[in-house]
């Protein structure tokens, strides 16, 4: 080192224990927080998936006759939870109801409204346009018997009746396609 | 407008800050008056920006101007005035102008506190702390910009987290962390001079033990305050959950209280310089680490802001940070020669090696038990997490031996101790941990550790009042003062310093001994209770009176009317509540507490059937939880005394 010149007999121009010890303390825990970057420490694989999904029977908004999941039977059924209330639903729906429209009688969409209020949800609908049926889950039976977190949460179910996927938060148009190849709905 | 403006202030701290490390820089190694001055004149400039940035937010939230983001984000027109205030760092984008804030405002202040002295050194320091203002500075402006412009402009706004408007405290806590976290900036650019200039002189360990004593009397009360503040609201009676946003608090602050200690040493006997600077640089990094663990979404807690991009952006300064001071340390560690030896025997500086050796262990152990769980999951793709039995089992021995080390350190003189003065100095606190762990004992202490604690806790507690007391009583003695005259003058005027730090030591004693009892001989109890019916916990009867239905502008509230008597005594009415606040889903509760000198009644909701026919209670006694506020009270005012120079401290 040219400047500084005052160190006692020392002229060792770096020191490598330091270094190294520096080193062994920083590079795993560095290398562990990159590891983990794109995790999201929030996202709970759900022991439901892969296994028969919960039936249900629950009214559609519009009436007419209850629906239950078993009736459904034979073909994939895309089953998205959501509320008037909270934004990210209100973002994934223009997602979903395009994705309902060009699946057509492929797959069944249905809604299933989350602790709301009636009159809100049809204002809504009304307003953003609707596809698929929303059914009403009075006490939320549905939604715990899924085990929903928060809203939006949406669950893929094959033709079988088994949960092939599930969606945590809003869906954008390439997850879901991910999602509805999983549940054997090859585009 | 007010967005735009937002953005040209953020920017113009940006540009100050970069010119201003270059300036410093090359101030530092050239030595010009004037470069000095501009340096100085760059780092206030810096902090203008910042500040006007902040105010310019607040008034936004105030007024509730939607068209600037981050109050889209988190304003609303439902809420109070003071919640508006307090969302300023409710989320992730005004949490960092916020950062910008306090950086700016301690570099301005520790810049114009060094303005005429240290001159070799106070450019690096001022290089080094606008480098990080540059950082934070480059956040807002990039990847967490608060002042975007909104268009269509919103009527209304979501409001903050509810969590953060549920309680006073969380006006409290976060500034409080954030001047601890913050400011450990300061003594890193010191300690980064200090490397740079290849000297630790004498004159220059009091402003960086300064300025790393001010962020750790913040830090040690804004964890603290956290622990109140989980205490009061989440409703589970208690306060630390080992949590890993809780253990990125407590790591810096762990590395900062053996700094503390050894720069202690360093002050006294030239020793240990390079270990000093290099706890001083690993407390900052921990701070960056911590600050990483809350805003990256990488580790799930209470804590952790939503998911967002910046968690890359603050990794790669945390590795530019490492490669700094790894390499710094590398480079000029051997500089920094001891002027002095270590006396290698039983006395106060060998303790002082023990007591960092078991800080240093402490940190290792948090830290390891903290990103353990990321490693796992990282290698394995198995969620799994460490509880609180590994950290438990590893903290109490290491708290209560530092208990303990609080004691016989102070209590051993200097340098080498003969075996009769040992004798003469550890055999008399015997009678104070006998008396302690007996009066736990009778009072109904079973188990081991927490009588250790109490053994312990009384052993340091008749050290440390000795210590307190003995110059006092020499005065009175020599110059035959009053005892309050003697007070203020031992004390308050000439022996500030050490005053102080024996309060330190005599609040951390106390929080120790508090912990150790709170957290083993609490009762509780959980009942369904029908209106009328009772429940017994400890010596409290309660009776559920009543539900009432209160609504507020921003929440709506569920509150049972427990009546509590104690011994036939009537204690009057408690109030637990649950709060729904709109647009969220899970309410959240309020605790009642009751405190008197000894004990916490805990009252917490965990269901409650609005329609008053139900009330599922969770009933607590906690002994001693409020010793630990007012014990980190006095932590805290022992420190500030100890803060203020005093006339002795400024001997040739």
């Amino acid at each position: 080192m040219s400047e500084g010149g005052a160190s006692k007999g020392k002229p060792r121009p770096f020191n490598r224990r330091v270094l190294l010890a520096g080193l062994v303390v920083v590079a795993p825990l560095v290398a562990v927080l990159v590891m983990n970057l794109g995790r999201n420490p929030h996202l709970i694989a759900s022991p439901l998936v892969g296994r028969a999904a919960p039936d249900f029977v629950l009214r559609p908004l519009d009436g007419g006759e209850p629906v239950t999941l078993a009736s459904l039977r034979g073909r994939p059924v895309v089953l998205n939870f959501w509320a008037t209330w909270c934004v990210p639903c209100f973002e994934e729906h223009a997602v979903l109801v395009s994705a309902a429209r060009a699946t057509g009688d492929r797959a069944h969409f249905i809604g299933v409204v989350y602790q709301d209020d009636e009159e809100q949800v049809r204002a809504f609908l009304a307003r953003q346009g609707s596809a698929y049926p929303s059914l009403l889950d009075p006490g939320s039976r549905t939604a715990i018997a899924f085990g929903i977190f928060g809203v939006p949460e949406t669950f893929f179910i094959d033709g079988e009746g088994r949960i092939a996927a599930k969606h945590v938060g809003p869906l954008d148009a390439p997850s879901l396609e991910a999602k509805l190849r999983l549940s054997g709905l090859a585009p | 407008m007010i967005a735009a403006l937002g953005r040209s202030l953020v920017l113009l701290a940006l540009l100050v800050s970069t010119v201003g490390v270059v300036v410093g820089a090359a101030t530092a190694m050239r030595r010009s008056a004037a470069g000095w001055a501009w340096t100085r004149r760059l780092a206030y400039l810096f902090a203008l920006a910042m500040i006007a940035a902040n105010v310019l937010m607040l008034w936004a939230l105030v007024a509730r101007d939607f068209s600037v983001s981050y109050v889209a984000q988190v304003g609303s027109r439902a809420i109070p005035n003071w919640v508006a205030v307090v969302s300023l760092w409710s989320s992730l984008e005004g949490s960092i102008l916020f950062w910008g804030l306090v950086i700016g405002a301690y570099v301005a202040v520790a810049t114009w506190a060094n303005r005429e002295q240290h001159p070799e050194y106070m450019p690096w320091a001022v290089a080094v702390w606008l480098a990080c203002g540059a950082f934070f500075a480059f956040l807002l402006a990039g990847p967490a910009q608060p002042f975007q412009t909104v268009h269509p402009v919103p009527a209304e706004g979501p409001g903050p987290n509810p969590l953060l408007q549920n309680h006073l405290l969380m006006a409290i806590h976060p500034p409080f962390l954030y001047l601890g976290f913050v400011g450990m900036t300061i003594p890193f650019g010191l300690a980064s001079a200090a490397l740079l200039t290849g000297r630790l002189g004498h004159d220059f360990l009091r402003p960086l033990r300064t300025w790393l004593m001010l962020p750790w009397t913040f830090l040690t009360v804004a964890i603290v305050l956290g622990g109140w503040w989980a205490y009061e609201v989440l409703g589970w009676g208690g306060y630390w959950a080992w949590d890993p946003v809780e253990n990125a608090s407590f790591l810096p602050w762990l590395t900062a209280t053996a700094a503390l200690h050894s720069a202690l040493l360093t002050e006294r006997k030239g020793v240990l310089k390079g270990w000093t600077v290099t706890l001083v640089l690993a407390t900052f990094l921990l701070t960056i680490l911590g600050t990483f663990m809350t805003r990256s979404g990488v580790f799930n807690s209470v804590h952790s802001f939503t998911q967002s991009a910046i968690g890359p952006t603050i990794l790669v300064f945390l590795v530019l940070a490492l490669v700094w001071s790894i390499a710094l340390l590398a480079l000029r560690i051997d500089r920094l020669g001891a002027e002095g030896t270590i006396e290698p025997a039983l006395g106060r500086d060998a303790l002082f090696l023990v007591n960092n050796l078991v800080f240093v262990l402490f940190t290792f152990t948090i830290l390891l038990g903290t990103v353990f769980p990321l490693l796992v999951e990282a290698l394995r793709g198995v969620q799994m997490s460490v509880g609180r039995p590994y950290f438990d089992r590893m903290a109490v021995p290491l708290g209560v031996a530092l208990l303990l080390l609080m004691g016989v350190g102070p209590a051993l003189p200097w340098g080498r101790a003969t075996p009769a003065q040992v004798r003469q100095a550890l055999v008399p606190p015997l009678k104070g941990a006998a008396l302690a762990a007996a009066l736990g004992a009778a009072l109904g202490v079973r188990r081991p550790w927490t009588l250790v604690a109490l053994a312990f806790g009384g052993y340091t507690l008749q050290v440390t009042l000795r210590e307190l007391w003995l110059p006092l009583a020499r005065r009175r003695r020599a110059h035959g003062e009053s005892f309050g005259r003697a007070l203020v003058e031992a004390g308050f005027v000439r022996g500030r310093r050490r005053f102080g730090s024996y309060l330190v030591h005599a609040g951390a004693a106390m929080v120790i001994v508090a912990i150790a009892v709170s957290s083993t001989m609490g009762e509780s109890r959980e009942a369904q209770l029908r209106l009328g019916e009772k429940t017994e916990v400890g010596a409290y009867s309660l009776t559920f009176l009543a539900v009432d239905q209160v609504s507020e502008p921003h929440r709506q509230a569920v509150v049972a009317r427990v009546a509590v008597t104690r011994a036939g005594r009537d204690l009057g009415v408690l109030s637990p509540r649950m709060n729904q606040y709109e647009r969220q889903r899970e309410p959240i509760g309020t605790p009642a507490v009751r405190s008197s000198l000894f004990e916490d009644l805990y009252l917490s909701v965990m269901n409650i059937d609005p329609a008053g026919g139900n009330l599922g209670l969770l009933a607590m006694v906690n002994p001693m939880v409020g010793w630990i506020w007012a014990a980190t009270a006095l932590m805290a005012i022992g420190s500030l005394v100890s803060l203020v120079p005093s006339r002795a401290d400024t001997r040739p």
